[in-house]
């Protein structure tokens, strides 16, 4: 793999300050210290990756919005927890809200209306109003999919938008359960140079 | 199943996607991770990239959660920063295992126990009212979700078991006469505590009763207690069986044998 250099410098919707804006890093302390104009603007800069990709896992608005609330909530209340060593602020952020679409899928019925769904496995599609920033990511994240093995994207997007275990990916795709643990982490390899992530 | 370092070590793409499957074997990653640097870095990046990937799920929200989430911003009083120490690797607090994943459910579970718990007596029925129609989830971070949790733990010796077990699961469903029911389960133990919120108040000599709903028999898990403020006050149900369903009933006081009316929940339990 061959890490495209100005990729590497522009992509960082986590942690760096790509027009001047201020560092989510940095902004996620002052919220830490009960800085409320700090959360708004951390609310906007996050509200649509946090509410777009529970959306992705759970597919229904009225749900993903709930979740999304609690979301941005916890981050409110335990920012004061954020430890920029385990990652950015944007990380930290986005893993809460992924963790929290999937404790809703793996603890509420809704998961058994999922089952009935066919499962998403193509490359996440334009929804309304989005950011320039936004579309700039997902055409990086889409061209960086398009350069996994098909088995390799079928099982990350559907491990990670699709919010199914490697154990039900294994069995959506019909692969041992030694080989989809392994594709996921061979994708994310791949993914991880074709992003440019340190 | 057994687990050998290879394996655990190939688990690092599946557990930054959040894809593993059960508890244990988060909790055996977990204890993998604390030993192995290259497999902590390799998660740190594998995170990077899901965090792209959530970038590029960017969707509009609608409009009204601004406002919303702003406002109970306002009402949440914020968790003070953990204080870390590396001297003693012995667990302190017994109720928040530190699995990431499961102290995520716990965190749910928390603020929507809180709201269940402390609800009563942190709001007044306008204040209700109006948290009600926004959004329940929000009501509920107004709580201090520890605060309410201990309380709860000195309330009842039975419910703190379940509240403080190493791998509760939390449901929550609406009912389909409205309310919602939020269940700590705690499958090893093979108990739940129960609680509602905006269930609609019933006439005189009728009841809400809890069922475990199995594959065999209906068994009756007792009675609602009669709502305070639209909450209710947590039930503790015990001796589930695979395949069990927790079901809700309206039923003729003072409660019924098996249920005589369609149950207005029918909740899976996972055990």
């Amino acid at each position: 793999m061959n890490p495209n250099d100005s990729d590497a410098s522009r992509f960082r919707p986590a942690t760096t300050d790509r027009r001047g804006e201020q560092d989510l890093d940095v902004l996620l302390v002052h919220v830490a210290r009960g800085d409320q104009e700090a959360f708004e603007t951390l609310y906007d800069r996050m509200v649509g990756p946090v509410y777009g990709v529970i959306r992705k896992v759970l597919r229904d608005p009225s749900q993903s919005e709930e979740v999304a609330q609690e979301v941005l909530l916890e981050v409110w209340r335990t920012a004061g927890r954020f430890d920029p060593a385990m990652g950015g602020a944007a990380t930290w952020v986005t893993t809460i809200a992924h963790r929290r679409a999937i404790d809703r899928i793996r603890s509420t019925t809704a998961a058994t209306d999922r089952e009935h769904r066919t499962a998403d496995v193509s490359p996440p599609h334009d929804e309304v109003a989005e950011a320039v920033e936004a579309s700039l990511d997902r055409e990086r994240v889409r061209r960086c999919l398009d350069s996994l093995t098909e088995i390799q994207r079928e099982s990350i997007t559907l491990a990670y938008y699709g919010g199914h275990s490697y154990r039900q990916v294994a069995e959506l795709l019909n692969v041992t359960l030694g080989a989809i643990k392994t594709r996921i982490r061979d994708g994310l390899i791949r993914m991880r140079d074709c992003l440019g992530v340190s | 199943m057994r687990f050998f370092r290879q394996d655990l070590h190939t688990l690092t793409g599946a557990y930054a996607l959040d894809a593993l499957d059960s508890a244990s074997e988060i909790t055996k990653f977990n204890r993998h991770l604390s030993r192995c640097q290259s497999c902590a870095s390799e998660v740190r990046g594998f995170r990077e990239v899901a965090t792209a990937m959530a970038f590029a799920a960017t969707t509009e929200p609608p409009a009204e959660m601004r406002d919303q989430v702003l406002a109970a911003v306002a009402r949440t009083r914020q968790l003070p920063p953990e204080i870390r120490t590396h001297a003693r690797p012995r667990r302190t607090r017994s109720a928040a295992p530190r699995i990431p994943w499961l102290s995520g459910a716990i965190a749910t579970a928390g603020i929507v126990v809180a709201v269940v718990f402390g609800f009563a007596q942190a709001h007044t029925q306008d204040e209700l009212n109006q948290a009600r129609s926004h959004n329940q989830a929000l009501a509920a971070a107004q709580v201090r979700v520890e605060a309410e949790l201990s309380q709860a733990r000195e309330h009842d010796q039975a419910l703190a078991q379940i509240l403080g077990a190493p791998h509760v699961t939390l449901l929550s469903h609406s009912t389909t006469a409205g309310g919602v029911a939020v269940v700590v389960l705690d499958a090893a133990t093979r108990k739940l505590v129960v609680a509602t919120s905006g269930l609609p108040a019933l006439p005189a000599g009728k009841v809400y009763q809890l069922w475990l709903i199995g594959p065999v028999k209906i068994v009756s898990a007792g009675l609602l207690p009669s709502a305070q403020a639209g909450v209710t006050t947590p039930v503790v149900a015990t001796g589930i069986v695979t395949g069990d369903k927790l079901g809700l009933t309206v039923e003729p006081a003072p409660g019924s044998k098996q249920p005589t009316t369609t149950p207005i929940l029918a909740l899976p339990l996972p055990v």
